[in-house]
């Protein structure tokens, strides 16, 4: 009876020890303030939004589409992403990629982007 | 108007029938009919509301606020059918409508077993509650009219003979970067409208239309199948809730096995449709991203099988040792957090918490919602974890575990162990992004490939071993010439496959020995009894999923190919050609051909690539060609007519304003105009625009002129070169908006124009190697299911 609890309990350890300690490993952090993003070389998950008024391209030789962020306080960043520009990339209202940045780029893994389902926030700080 | 109030009156009713059934419990007799009228009323409240909602939005009353965010006049009726459920208001009705659906069933199922009914409907109808006050008039109503709320609709939306009307120019409103205009639709705009006689109703005729990644057919299908498995989560949850209210633990189980099965069933099937949608239709590459949505419908069903098998241990102990059996206490358990699990989901995907960890994105629901929803989690947390404290000591009177190491007892209990094992690592990983955090995908894989092998063993060990005891003899006997099978046909397996990875060749192992297993076993039943066949298919179903799952994640391959038109690249062994693109589904989308070829044999391709109006973006959706072995994946990157003009970069300024390039301010001055271009435009003789712009560097100007030219018909730009800045400015477009100019050092070579007839389409093209197996195990694990519903329904009797 006994001996049963006792490797219930070790089996318990060790799951929860191999989790916690994958889960350190493959945690990224959310964050919104590029400054911080440029200062350390970790994977993260930059949020932020595109700035449309800088260029972007889009090189099929190589598959890089590069283009620039700002986060909320302006700072921006240039991104680059081995792939296509993501659907609904161009309507969206903000954009999360997660990578690291090297070398004053930042070298974006996954893009995701968030799309307004509501337009109204969006017009209000345009025309008022 | 109608539709809120049909919906209060359900909230209403249902309130009664709930208070009618809790005191017939107490023992009222007297109330039971009530509570049954009532619950009747209330299922039919609901059915009606939903009609009108489906009324409304296929007559497109766009008076309705959600009939005009979610469908539009060009939608074809099966899209409006689902744009029912195209939005939050929307599918909560449907889990609404599904709940009291399977309510009704469980009515008459309950009412057939004693004193059942009370108790189950007790709950059910709580649960109903907390549901129909989501979209009751206070919160997220789907019958909210659109004039409450000042919301901006797009001009396009607006019956063009009120555009002309003076005091409109009140509510315009337009966006001067995309030159869209808006008429703020307001209380205020109604009162007018009303004022100069003019119906409200006729004033906005058209929706703003689903988001084109939900126009296909996989939407019609998809949500409905996860709400039913949703709904039918909520009967495990009522039936030990109300084994709890009694404080009887034996008849539950073979109660609620039934209706266990089928929901995990479903929902099961529900899950992997969203995977069959994501992979064939959105271009998402894979049918499974562990993206957080997805995952939140996961956990719920992870448990819900977990409970399956201990559920079987207790049914089996009740029979052979009397009592209430074994694992009561993980069963109750179980079946609640099965319910609770699918609150958290919808908490997770509702409540704006996951914000940008998921594609499936969700409106911030405001924070009444948020609370609700998590009051509603919290009390049913309570509720149900709280009886079981409550009961704790009596639930210790089960049946002493007297089943020895090696029993399937016991094996079934590791499986269960191991499904949660499953859930828990899904969960924490789904719930990171509340503590500002995400895991990447390799914490779900590198979890679940040990986990995946356990259950591959564990499908074929508990099936060798017997009730209570077996001996290590015995197994080992039985199972040497299932292993050595087993061992074969995977050495085969490898040397075809040519498979290195250690973990990959257990993987197949283990789910080639469930097959061996669960196949002879399957296959003797066969002959006496079809009825039991259901968990065998079911574990046979998911060794198949399993090496469906090895051979196309594992050894998918991938690549970017750049197709010139009419010229032949080779990839994965085939002749792959671009044919060109070709306008489809009435010119709003193309298609792009591509020909493949192998061995004299020929498939054609066409990934297709769209702007979608609805969202101004560009959409793709790739292009399958299934064969028996493998699936070849086609997504489409980009089309590009020039070729290459990537290198450098395009830069747009608008008149006045400067942009910044590597640390040169460029500033587009003034429009360089000759008096007479007007007239030389209209009368389509040569003429040329001009620019004036000034590059400053370190507070060195230098202005310069750049040309738009227009000779003999053709356009021409010029460009402009500075050594002192080794940059080259070459004009790629000047219009109203601006310049748009290409900058790219002086230094390095350029690639303009150079190719005008080369036409590049650029695709992914990836190989899945028996995917097929995926999609063939899934139908199989859920026919499993439905053969084990319909023998416990026949034994719950």
């Amino acid at each position: 009876m006994k001996n049963k609890y006792i490797f219930g309990g070790i089996m318990i350890v060790l799951f929860l020890g191999i989790m916690g300690y994958l889960f350190t490993q493959s945690n990224i952090k959310y964050e919104n303030n590029f400054a911080l993003v440029k200062s350390t070389n970790k994977t993260v998950k930059a949020t932020g939004s595109w700035v449309k008024e800088k260029s972007y391209s889009y090189d099929s030789g190589n598959n890089l589409f590069q283009f620039y962020m700002k986060d909320q306080n302006g700072i921006e960043m240039r991104v680059v992403y081995r792939g296509a520009m993501p659907n609904n990339f161009e309507s969206a209202s903000s954009i999360v990629v997660t990578g690291s940045y090297q070398d004053n780029y930042f070298y974006a893994k996954e893009i995701l982007t968030k799309c307004p389902s509501k337009y109204q926030e969006q017009q209000k700080s345009t025309s008022m | 108007m109608i539709g809120s109030i049909i919906i209060s009156f359900a909230l209403l009713f249902n309130i009664i029938a709930m208070i009618m059934y809790y005191l017939n419990f107490k023992g009222y007799n007297n109330t039971i009919s009530y509570a049954r009228i009532f619950f009747h009323l209330t299922s039919i409240f609901v059915i009606v509301a939903s009609s009108f909602l489906w009324y409304f939005i296929l007559t497109h009353q766009y008076q309705y606020k959600y009939v005009y965010s979610y469908s539009n006049n060009s939608l074809s009726t099966g899209l409006l059918f689902s744009s029912f459920w195209g939005g939050q208001e929307g599918s909560l009705m449907l889990w609404i409508l599904f709940t009291v659906i399977v309510g009704i069933f469980l009515q008459s199922y309950a009412s057939k077993r004693g004193d059942l009914e009370p108790r189950v409907m007790s709950v059910l109808t709580l649960a109903l509650t907390f549901l129909l006050v989501m979209v009751s008039p206070w919160f997220k109503n789907p019958f909210e009219i659109i004039w409450t709320t000042p919301i901006f609709v797009e001009l396009k939306s607006i019956n063009s003979n009120y555009l002309s009307l003076p005091f409109l120019q009140q509510y315009w409103f337009s966006v001067p970067q995309t030159n869209a205009n808006f008429i703020q639709v307001s209380p205020a705009l109604y009162a007018s409208l009303v004022q100069n006689g003019i119906d409200p109703n006729t004033f906005i005729v058209n929706g703003r239309g689903l988001n084109p990644q939900l126009l296909n057919f996989w939407m019609q299908i998809h949500p409905p199948v996860l709400f039913v498995g949703f709904a039918m989560a909520t009967v495990p949850f009522s039936f030990a809730v109300a084994a709890l209210m009694k404080n009887e633990y034996k008849e539950w189980v073979s109660q609620s096995f039934p209706w266990l099965l089928a929901g995990t069933g479903i929902l099961g099937l529900g899950i992997m449709l969203g995977g069959y949608w994501a992979y064939e239709m959105l271009g998402w590459g894979g049918y499974w991203a562990w993206d957080p949505v997805e995952n939140s419908s996961l956990i719920p069903w992870l448990i819900g099988v977990a409970a399956i098998h201990t559920m079987i241990v207790q049914r089996r102990s009740q029979n052979t040792s009397g009592g209430i059996g074994r694992f009561a206490k993980t069963n109750l358990i179980l079946s609640i957090l099965v319910y609770i699990l699918v609150l958290y989901s919808t908490f997770l995907t509702r409540s704006g918490v996951l914000g940008d960890a998921s594609v499936h994105s969700f409106v911030d629901p405001g924070m009444l919602v948020y609370l609700l929803l998590l009051i509603f989690i919290g009390s049913f947390t309570l509720l149900g974890l709280g009886l079981i404290f409550y009961r704790w000591k009596d639930l210790q009177s089960e049946v002493p575990n007297d089943e020895s190491l090696l029993s399937r007892e016991l094996s079934l209990f590791t499986a269960a162990v191991t499904l949660c094992a499953s859930a828990i690592i899904v969960f924490v990983g789904t719930s990171a992004p509340l503590v500002g955090r995400s895991v990447d995908i390799s914490f779900y894989n590198e979890m679940h490939i040990p986990l995946a092998i356990i259950v591959g063993i564990l499908n074929g060990l508990s099936l060798l071993l017997k009730w209570k005891i077996t001996s290590t003899q015995e197994l080992l006997s039985k199972s040497v010439i299932y292993v050595s099978i087993s061992v074969v046909l995977t050495a085969l397996l490898i040397l075809i496959a040519s498979i290195t990875d250690i973990m990959m060749v257990l993987l197949a192992l283990s789910s080639i020995f469930t097959i061996i297993v669960n196949g002879e076993i399957a296959i003797n039943i066969m002959k006496r009894n079809l009825d039991r066949l259901g968990a065998y298919v079911a574990h046979i179903g998911l060794a198949i999923f399993i090496l469906g799952v090895i051979g196309s994640s594992a050894y998918s391959k991938e690549q970017t190919l750049n197709l010139v038109k009419n010229k032949t690249v080779e990839a994965f062994g085939y002749q792959m050609m671009f044919t060109g693109y070709e306008p489809i589904e009435n010119g709003s989308k193309y298609a792009f051909n591509i020909k493949l070829t192998k061995d004299g044999k020929s498939y054609n391709a066409a990934p297709v690539m769209y702007i979608a109006e609805f969202n101004n973006s560009l959409m793709r959706e790739p292009s399958i060609i299934v064969l028996p072995t493998k699936d070849i994946y086609l997504a489409p990157l980009s089309y590009d007519e020039t070729g290459h003009h990537n290198h450098s970069e395009n830069l747009k300024i608008e008149k006045g304003k400067s942009i910044n390039y590597d640390n040169v301010i460029i500033t587009f001055e003034n429009f360089e105009m000759d008096d007479d271009v007007m007239k030389a435009m209209q009368e389509g003789r040569d003429f040329q625009l001009g620019a004036s712009l000034v590059a400053s560097l370190e507070g060195k100007n230098f202005p310069f002129k750049l040309f738009r030219k227009q000779v003999n018909g053709q356009v021409e730009f010029t460009s402009y070169e500075s050594k002192d800045l080794n940059l080259r400015f070459q004009l790629v477009n000047l219009s109203t908006q601006g310049v748009e100019l290409k900058i790219s050092k002086l230094d390095e070579p350029i690639h303009l124009t150079t190719d005008k007839s080369e036409e590049v389409l650029v695709v992914n093209a990836s190989i899945k190697p028996f995917i097929g197996l995926v999609w063939i195990g899934v139908v199989i694990v859920v026919s499993g299911f439905f053969i084990a519903f319909s023998r416990r329904l026949k034994e719950s009797f």
